[in-house]
């Protein structure tokens, strides 16, 4: 999760301030995983890699797979938040002698995270939901353990809704875990806007 | 005035936006420890100017000299090149995410590579410079616009420039907050703080500056000792921008 | 390879399902989310207390456990005999409805009072109110959070291959066991969503500018 959070800031930067192939290239990347359904990543990764010699086990396959989904969606959150940012803060920094890398590093980036903290936390909660996909590649999560209770002893309604309620609970829990850390970042004077 | 230490120089300076000619030739100096001071109507090319001077835009034609190097080369790194200059903007730009001190200090770590201990000390000294001592730990947003412009000011100053550039320093602030920020500009001026400063304000240009520069149309109109060219000025458009100011000071018995 | 190259149709084809699933969970969360938007800004404190409910509800669980809960479990224990498109579109439907809700709620709002307490003075009851004024104008600004909402919606789609649903997903896997070459099949399968969802996004778009009205700026 943290992994993919880096990665959208690093897609952001790049297609911000990223000469023109690094920009496409970010853009082209954000492009394409955002438009697979995130089933079609993982599958991709896990079924079809191997014909190209790439092989990852289950877990891996899953977790670079949601990496890359769940990445490229939050760097559009993290992008907007840049873009938001007035450039007088980009003039304050350079007219100080910063170089670019610093004034994004130490002056635009702690600022547009503030900002797009509410987009990541909602990423972050279709990420727990959408883990339930990762049964299908193989991995031993929450609905694969459901479905094999169900052809065990067949009680649908309890099984999946009980199954739907974990789930349930640990989205609240992440939502009430960000809700702390935007209370943490807040900066005194400014409301992050929502 | 030694002829000979002539901190800024800016020969010829030309640049357009897209079809907009915003300067037009523009050439001075300023001296060790002089104030000059441009005005001018809105339009005039004045903010651009400044910029154009510390390289956050660049000429497109003309050069630019810093203490006898010329910093419009190509070749020259501009991010060592601003590090003398201190630069004041109109709308503050203080880093909203970092505290007072935070914000005077932060270029001091990163660019000039000060430890933090040593980088503090001195926010705080040029915090009180500015008589914000007590604020050093609010954030931006709990300031009000004449103590932003000073932690602003002192944002500048800690980098110890051999200039400081002031783009309108009042122009965003309510009127009963500017005369606080120009004591400040004033008591720095009198410390002999070379200073290029571009203003509405005809007192703070009456009593601290040594030249008065008049811009319209992308160049300097008419240049002078402040008195001169207010009551004297030799210039058209100069004259009519005077008369308007002299009616309005007299209609308000200012 | 010739024989993966060939398959190739019969997985477009399956774009006709995804049509058939997303217009018509579109088309029933529409339906449903508007009047719960509607509700939740005008509704009666049980009522919004209900409503809350079942928002939370829709999305806080996960679409592949909805499905199967009422697939294998509601529809069966109601009597209602579904198969898995239908079932599909319903669930699909449901859950759309929650943040079709969401977004509506917030246009609304966003929209502020008054309008509404101006259509009021002229005398109109509430609800013609809200439905000649607001609803136009609210319906308008939801227009960007709706593109989005149909973007998800595709790509969700391919959730139901867990059901069998014969669209785009389900065909490819079929093929890929078939053939046992997965990358052509999975690549052209992302490449079918791709197209569907920038096709139908920009379509959305085209209908936001032609209906902007004059001298507002643009809610994009």
């Amino acid at each position: 999760m943290p992994l993919g959070i880096f990665l959208a800031i690093v897609l952001a930067v790049a297609r911000v301030y990223g000469n023109r192939p690094v920009s496409l290239l970010a853009t082209g990347i954000v492009g394409l995983f955002r438009g697979f359904p995130a089933i079609v990543t993982l599958l991709i990764i896990f079924f079809a890699l191997p014909d190209l010699g790439i092989f990852f086990s289950p877990y891996w396959s899953a977790v670079i797979g949601f990496i890359l989904v769940t990445g490229t969606y939050q760097s559009e959150y993290v992008r907007g938040a840049i873009q938001s940012i007035d450039v007088g803060q980009s003039l304050a920094a350079q007219a100080l002698g910063m170089r670019k890398l610093e004034e994004v590093v130490h002056i635009i980036l702690p600022q547009a995270i503030r900002g797009a903290l509410p987009g990541i936390s909602n990423e972050i909660i279709y990420l727990v939901l959408y883990s339930s996909l990762a049964s299908y590649i193989g991995v031993e999560e929450i609905f694969a353990v459901a479905r094999h209770f169900n052809s065990l002893q067949f009680r649908p309604i309890e099984i999946f809704l009980t199954a739907g309620l974990i789930y349930a609970s640990m989205a609240t829990a992440c939502l009430a875990g960000f809700r702390m850390l935007e209370r943490k970042l807040r900066i005194p004077g400014l409301e992050v806007a929502r | 005035m030694t002829d000979g230490d002539i901190v800024l120089k800016a020969e010829d300076l030309h640049k357009s936006y897209a079809d907009n000619k915003v300067l037009n030739g523009v050439s001075f100096e300023i001296g060790r420890g002089e104030i000059k001071v441009i005005c001018g109507p809105s339009g005039s090319g004045k903010s651009t100017l400044l910029r154009c001077l510390n390289l956050l835009t660049y000429p497109d034609k003309g050069c630019v000299w810093l203490e006898g190097e010329e910093i419009t080369e190509q070749t020259r790194d501009v991010n060592k090149v601003r590090q003398k200059i201190g630069f004041v903007f109109q709308e503050f730009n203080l880093f909203n995410h970092l505290s007072a001190w935070r914000n005077v200090s932060i270029a001091l770590e990163i660019v000039k590579k000060m430890s933090k201990d040593e980088a503090r000390k001195l926010a705080m000294e040029e915090l009180r410079r500015v008589n914000l001592e007590e604020d050093a730990h609010k954030y931006p947003a709990e300031l009000s616009g004449g103590q932003k412009q000073r932690v602003a000011i002192a944002r500048g100053l800690a980098m110890n420039p051999v200039i400081m550039f002031y783009d309108e320093p009042t122009s965003a602030l309510d009127p009963h907050l500017i005369g606080e920020v120009l004591d400040v500009m004033k008591k720095l001026a009198q410390e002999k703080l070379t200073s290029l400063v571009v203003t509405h304000e005809i007192g703070f240009a009456r009593s601290v500056a040594d030249e008065m520069m008049f811009m319209g149309d992308g160049t300097i109109l008419e240049r002078g000792p402040p008195d001169e060219l207010i009551s004297n000025p030799k210039h058209e458009i100069v004259k009519q921008f005077f008369k308007r100011i002299n009616e309005l000071y007299r209609r308000e018995g200012r | 390879m010739t024989a993966v190259w060939e398959y190739l149709p019969y997985i477009t084809w399956g774009v006709a399902w995804t049509f058939g699933l997303v217009g018509g969970g579109l088309a029933i969360g529409f339906m449903i989310g508007l009047p719960i938007a509607i509700g939740q800004i005008h509704g009666s404190e049980e009522i919004k207390a209900l409503l809350e409910a079942y928002v939370w509800f829709f999305r806080s669980l996960p679409l592949l456990v909805l499905l199967f809960l009422f697939y294998w479990g509601v529809f069966p224990a109601t009597g209602f005999k579904l198969d898995p498109l239908a079932c599909s579109i319903v669930v699909l439907g449901l859950r759309s409805s929650a943040y079709q809700s969401q977004i509506f709620r917030g246009a609304i709002i966003s929209l502020g009072e008054a309008q509404l307490l101006a259509a009021r003075a002229l005398g109109m009851t509430r609800l013609r109110a809200v439905f000649h004024i607001v609803l136009p104008q609210a319906l308008r600004i939801s227009l960007p959070g709706w593109s989005n909402e149909y973007a998800i919606m595709t790509k969700d789609s391919a959730i139901t291959f867990a059901l069998g649903v014969l669209e785009i997903l389900t065909r490819t896997r079929y093929v890929v066991m078939a053939t046992h070459e997965p990358l052509l099949p999975y690549f052209f399968a992302g490449g079918l969503f791709i197209v569907v969802t920038y096709g139908g996004t920009k379509i959305v778009n085209v209908v936001y500018e032609r209906t902007r009205i004059p001298g507002l700026v643009g809610r994009m």
